[in-house]
């Protein structure tokens, strides 16, 4: 009984904390609800989020705000295509040792990396080189410099952000890459309510940081109990069924699923949407995920590890088309069960 | 946490009943449905198939196809995680009670949230409304069932199909007829004198079979035996009428029916010759042979030695034998005719009215009729003679006879007339030879036999009109039309023809034949045809003398590639020897081997 109530406490606090780093952010940041959910799903799944949107659609704000909410390191990276991996993760150095000998020794450098919230703004500018040197901090949470490993401060996360619609003298990210990221959030264009809130807050006097509302500690335990949610069998079967639809090879895929696609999400997508799942279930007061959950996450989930085949890049078919499309024609349901459902 | 999971359990129990329950149910019904439907097809088609005994049986489908939806209902079972999901689906428990039954099976510890999710289940359980997560039972097609019981009733209280009548073969009743007439005259044909043993044989053998067949109608046939049996005999009756310059003799038939067609007085004895009618052309001959002109006789005469020659040349002695024979009647006639017309002159005005008459006729017609009715009244005319008439005849015929006579009737013939006369004994022989002369007109053995198969043939068509069946039209077997009133004998009407006359007269009508004109009255007209109306007229060129190339005399055979222009090549009617009596080896019924055998004959 005792468990129940500690987790049933732990749940409402995780759903509180949220709403106040939700507000926190608000007050900087005019609208892109759906973008802080998902930035937070990201956060507290532990794992990294891709945020693309035009230029000026407060991607960095966003970012910046957040790590002001939160009480942990907070480095950003200007990614530009002379941005070396040493930039990133930074570099032994030859210094003097005055105090003591006057001998000269290497003197650690540490990079940008070596913060808690990540920005790697316009990651898409830099080369594949320097963007690979995200790979190790990204998977596992630690760099090598000069073959000495070195671990980096948790929570750590990535949030980075690409431009689509300056692609001259940008390099895409690879496939490896992009799979290392939880969720790819697309940031729309505010409304013209919100255009106008935007206004207001920003020609008139400059708005303070918020408030740190989370500490490290916070952030932690939201991370551990996300993952003491719940999952049953037929909702993981669901997931799997998913994935398993968006192979262009495989039994299940649809007509545009084989023309659209030359690789589907893999085994990391199918990770992702259970985790971002939790996240929402959690967030939501649940301690179990449901079909919705993932039906919610599906897109942000899925839509970056899907690579597209010629004619489909040729028919202007997206990967947004094809998760829709996926989400319409797999059922979650065994067929009986589902036709029962619907008519009774 | 026990106590939440075992309401739980408890919970998701009686839920998880209901609605496997109500699935049940549900399939059964669709079984039914379905059984229902297969009942009254079952049904149906055991009424249609006149089997309307086995039809209440049918209504077991109904109860296996319940059985079967039941049992396929089982075999489908829901899990509890179906049932779950369905629950969550109705409730929008957002897979509550999914993930609260398949915690129940993990280890306890193993998840932190259980407690949690099996409370909520509890309170998804306790809240929810059960109508709202009930599976509906009923089903559109579950309609079928009381349409389909209704339905089933009905096709169960169908009338048995009527059965239709199998229809009997035609011709398989019996009949039986004590007398048929018309066979006597084919019985007769057995009589008939004939000089050549072989048609001798063969019209025994027709006269056989026709008491045979009057034996068995005796005692009761098939109607379409007894019309098969007499088709037999119609054919064997056709085929001795045509048998004369038959086959390969045919060329002699031509030949002398040609020679005869040169003379414009012989052309209707030469048609009658070509189509093998030694009645018709006995009587042309009868004509001639009576005929005043001696000039006429003579030519007749000639032109029948000729063609009898033109036959025995052309292959067929048996058309110049009957020719021949032809030519003593011929003579025999001539000269009878004219001792005839001597005795009417000498008797002058001793002569009855009717008698003048009778001799009119005989001029007209020349006929061995006429002439016997002549030779009849003259015989009353000498009866009637007083002695002193009587001398002065005989002198009249002695005073003939030293003049030199005339025609045929020389002076020996005259005289012993003359002196037959001197005495009443000799009036009384001359009596006697002018009624024989009436009685007994010379005859042809073939135009006697010729008439014995017309009337044989007359009398199968007769037979066949008792049997109720359609006689078979042909020349000579028409029943002629009905008398009018206040005509004379029983053959008054119009001959020829198979037409029913309208008079009143109930009398039959002649024969129908052209050798039988009548006795009634045949006066009339047809209407008034203005001559300025007739705008055509036939203006081929006719070969004279001889038959148009192609045509065929009779019912003799053609030949392949015959046309009205073309004289064709090769016989007609040649068969292999493998396809000889190939209708009999045939699949055709028996019954109907001999119809076919005939359409077929050439």
């Amino acid at each position: 009984m005792a468990d129940t109530a500690s987790f049933e406490q732990r749940l409402s606090q995780a759903a509180d904390a949220s709403e106040r780093l939700r507000k926190a952010i608000g007050k900087v940041l005019v609208g892109q609800t759906q973008v802080v959910d998902q930035v937070l799903w990201g956060i507290i799944a532990g794992g990294h989020v891709l945020l693309e949107g035009a230029p000026g659609l407060g991607k960095t704000l966003l970012v910046r705000t957040l790590a002001s909410a939160l009480e942990l390191n907070f480095s950003r990276i200007q990614f530009t295509p002379d941005l070396m991996p040493s930039d990133v993760i930074g570099t032994n150095v030859l210094v003097m040792d005055q105090a003591t000998s006057g001998g000269r020794q290497f003197a650690l450098h540490k990079g940008p990396i070596f913060g808690q919230v990540i920005l790697a703004d316009e990651i898409n500018r830099a080369t594949p080189k320097t963007q690979s040197a995200l790979l190790e901090a990204m998977q596992e949470h630690a760099v090598t410099i000069a073959g000495k490993r070195h671990v980096l401060d948790e929570p750590f996360f990535v949030l980075a952000t690409e431009n689509p619609i300056e692609m001259e003298g940008t390099y895409p990210l690879p496939e490896a890459q992009l799979d290392r990221f939880l969720l790819k959030v697309i940031v729309p264009s505010p409304s013209e309510d919100e255009m106008t809130e935007i206004l207001v807050r920003t020609t008139g006097h400059e708005v303070p940081p918020p408030a740190c509302v989370l500490s490290r500690e916070d952030v932690l335990a939201l991370r551990s109990l996300c993952r003491d949610i719940a999952v049953a069998e037929p909702v993981l079967r669901y997931a799997s069924r998913l994935v398993a639809a968006s192979d262009p090879t495989g039994k299940t895929a649809t007509d545009l699923v084989k023309r659209g696609l030359r690789y589907g999400a893999g085994v990391r997508g199918a990770q992702s949407l259970v985790l971002a799942s939790k996240s929402v279930a959690m967030l939501e007061g649940r301690a179990h995920i449901a079909f919705a959950d993932l039906q919610r996450v599906a897109l942000p989930a899925l839509r970056h590890r899907m690579i597209r085949s010629f004619e489909g890049e040729a028919d202007g078919i997206t990967t947004d088309q094809i998760v829709e499309e996926l989400l319409r024609c797999v059922p979650s349901r065994p067929d009986a069960v589902e036709q029962a459902v619907r008519k009774g | 946490m026990s106590s939440d999971a075992d309401t739980f359990h408890r919970l998701f129990k009686r839920w998880a009943r209901g609605v496997r329950t109500r699935i049940t149910l549900r399939h059964a019904l669709t079984g039914l449905a379905a059984g229902a439907l297969v009942s009254v097809v079952a049904a149906a088609g055991a009424w249609k198939s006149r089997h309307g005994t086995w039809r209440p049986w049918m209504a077991g489908a109904a109860g296996v196809g319940l059985v079967a939806g039941a049992a396929v209902s089982l075999r489908k079972r829901w899990t509890d995680a179906d049932v779950a999901m369905f629950l969550d689906g109705r409730l929008a428990s957002n897979e509550t009670l999914t993930t609260a039954v398949e915690l129940r099976n993990r280890a306890k510890d193993e998840d932190v949230a259980r407690a949690v999710v099996v409370k909520q289940a509890v309170e998804t359980l306790e809240k929810g409304a059960a109508k709202v997560a009930r599976p509906r039972v009923l089903r559109w097609e579950h309609v079928l069932i009381p349409l389909g019981a209704a339905a089933f009733v009905a096709v169960v209280r169908l009338p048995e199909p009527v059965v239709a009548a199998v229809p009997t073969s035609p011709g398989v009743q019996p009949v039986q007829i004590a007398q048929v007439e018309g066979l006597e005259k084919v019985i007769a044909l057995g009589a008939l004198a004939t000089p050549d043993p072989a048609q001798r044989e063969r019209l025994k053998k027709i006269a056989q079979d026709a008491e045979k067949l009057k034996e068995k109608l005796r005692a009761g046939m098939e109607v379409r035996e007894a019309q098969s049996e007499l088709a037999k005999l119609r054919d064997a009756v056709a085929a001795e009428r045509l048998s004369i310059g038959d086959g390969e003799r045919r060329a002699g038939l031509e030949a002398a029916a040609g020679r005869l067609g040169q003379e414009k007085a012989l052309k209707e004895a030469a048609k009658a010759l070509g189509d093998r009618d030694l009645t018709r052309f006995d009587e042309e001959m009868q004509k001639l042979a009576n005929a005043r002109e001696k000039a006429d006789r003579d030519a007749a005469k000639s032109a029948l030695e000729e063609a009898a020659e033109a036959a025995k040349k052309g292959g067929a002695p048996d058309v110049a034998k009957m020719l021949e024979e032809e030519r003593k009647l011929f003579d025999e006639r001539s000269k009878r005719g004219e001792a005839l017309r001597e005795l009417a002159k000498e008797l002058g005005e001793g002569l009855s009215p009717e008698a003048k008459k009778d001799l009119e006729d005989f001029e007209r017609d020349g006929s061995d009729k006429s002439s016997g009715k002549l030779a009849e009244r003259l015989a009353d005319a000498l009866e009637k003679l007083t002695p002193e008439e009587r001398k002065r005849l005989a002198e009249r015929l002695k005073e003939q006879a030293e003049n030199g006579g005339a025609g045929p009737m020389g002076k020996e013939q005259l005289r012993d007339m003359a002196k037959q006369l001197e005495s009443p004994n000799g009036q009384k022989e001359l009596e006697e030879q002018l009624r024989k002369m009436a009685n007994e007109p010379p005859t042809s053995g073939d135009a006697e036999r010729e008439r014995g198969l017309d009337d044989a043939e007359r009398g199968v068509g007769d037979a066949e009109k008792q049997l109720g069946g359609m006689p078979v039209p042909m020349e000579g077997a028409g029943s002629g039309g009905d008398g009018k009133p206040g005509d004379k004998g029983p053959n008054a009407g119009n001959p020829g023809g198979n037409t029913a006359g309208g008079g009143d007269n109930k009398a039959p009508g002649g024969s129908g034949s052209h050798h039988d004109t009548g006795r009634g009255n045949h006066k009339g007209s047809t209407n008034k045809v203005e001559g300025d109306d007739l705008r055509s007229r036939a203006s081929g060129a006719i070969n004279p003398g001889a038959a148009m190339p192609g045509t065929v005399t009779g019912r003799g055979r053609g030949r392949a590639g015959d046309s009205a222009n073309v004289r064709g090549s090769e016989g007609i009617g040649e068969v292999g020897p493998s396809e000889v009596n190939g209708v009999e080896r045939s699949d055709i019924p028996e019954e109907y081997r001999e119809q076919v055998g005939r359409y077929f004959s050439p």
